[in-house]
């Protein structure tokens, strides 16, 4: 099922939604960063990722959605469900 | 539009959601085994909810004129009582006979630990040695491509599993690719805040095309939507797309997979609600 709207149409759709989503976005950084203890989150993993995330969604590509998804996702090792693997790992599928 | 909802859990939601869901078209619901908000514990709390399921919930759902279909397991979350899980996985083939209970599910990971492996696996045999559908429960957020990646790793070991007859549940953008290219049903859950919205649905399908995929609402007792598979639905319209590719998601697909159950036995809507039993006072 592949798209029947042209760019322009599919841009008149979504261009409220993704203004909207953009202020949720800035108002929700400002808020921690002007709460006290701000500096603490520049060391957390969490808004280190959501950094690269805002990176993603300005480069190019058609699957920043799934990039996003892969950033946000636990590693996975290959073969973790093999007979040596299974000897030596208490977290199965973990590469960390 | 007519629509299947193929992963809900009615057991959680109030008579006047099935009222609700069949005025919009939900002529049918699967409502997989799941974990009620708490660790059960013994395998007669098992029991009496697949009672629940198989006996009162087609009862109930049948007084708005929904069809009612059902799995049985002990959820992910329950498996590090691998004492307990074993009881349930054995006590489960009682049930496997009752009319519209459709296979074993929805069974899977949820923090992807060695445990839930182990009777996951368990599961996977028994569906094996009883010829069952798979209604496959992927983790949320972070553990979700690493548990659906594991998930397909313990499939594909066993050479007896059939992907056309195991429906992996709730993938996303980074997982709904790895079901698909091996074969398995998937289906994109539509959830408030986690999973998929209707629009990323929508984008989904218009990346990988309908074939074997549908939609569901996962309704149950956290923040959720019964009736978010008509609101796919007009995502769908609002897009252009036509009624007949529409339909294609919401009904003919689910009722395409489901018929690979003997159980599956589905009468068509108007000759359903003209036979449909009339509802009783609960209080």
């Amino acid at each position: 099922m592949e798209s029947v709207q042209n760019a322009t149409e599919v841009f008149d759709q979504v261009y409220l939604d993704i203004r909207a989503g953009l202020l949720v976005l800035a108002a929700s950084l400002d808020r921690v960063d002007r709460s006290e203890g701000a500096e603490v989150i520049s060391d957390d993993v969490r808004r280190e990722r959501i950094q690269q995330g805002l990176e993603i969604l300005s480069g190019p590509g058609l699957n920043r959605a799934e990039q996003i998804q892969v950033l946000f996702s636990d590693p996975y090792r290959s073969g973790w469900n093999t007979a040596d693997a299974n000897e030596t790992s208490d977290s199965p599928g973990d590469d960390a | 539009m007519y629509f299947f909802d193929p992963h809900v859990h009615m057991i959680s939601r109030v008579t006047d959601d099935y009222e609700r869901m069949a005025r919009m078209g939900c002529v049918g619901v699967s409502e997989p085994a799941f974990w009620a908000g708490f660790d059960r514990g013994s395998v007669d709390g098992f029991r009496d909810y697949f009672r629940q399921l198989t006996e009162f919930e087609p009862t109930r759902a049948g007084w708005s004129g929904v069809q009612h279909y059902a799995w049985l397991c002990i959820n992910a979350k329950e498996a590090e009582n691998v004492e307990l899980s074993r009881e349930v996985i054995a006590m489960i083939p009682e049930f496997l006979d009752k009319p519209g209970v459709l296979g074993i599910g929805e069974i899977g990971l949820n923090k992807n630990t060695p445990n839930e492996c182990t009777i996951f696996r368990e599961h996977v045999e028994l569906a094996m040695r009883t010829n069952e559908l798979i209604l496959i429960h992927t983790p949320h957020l972070d553990d979700k491509y690493k548990g659906s990646r594991m998930i397909i790793d313990m499939l594909l070991e066993d050479h007896r599993v059939d992907p056309g007859r195991v429906l992996i549940d709730h993938v996303e953008e980074h997982t709904v690719g790895l079901a698909r290219e091996e074969g398995f049903w998937c289906a994109m859950t539509l959830y408030p805040v986690t999973k998929c919205t209707p629009s990323r649905a929508a984008d989904i399908i218009e990346m990988y095309g309908d074939e074997r995929i549908m939609v569901n609402s996962a309704g149950d007792w956290g923040p959720s939507n019964p009736t978010a598979v008509p609101d796919f639905i007009m995502e769908l319209r609002r897009r252009g797309q036509s009624e007949s590719k529409i339909k294609k998601i919401v009904y003919d697909n689910p009722i395409e997979f489901f018929s690979g159950s003997e159980r599956f036995e589905f009468t068509p809507p108007d000759v359903f609600r003209e036979n449909a039993p009339t509802g009783v006072d609960a209080g």
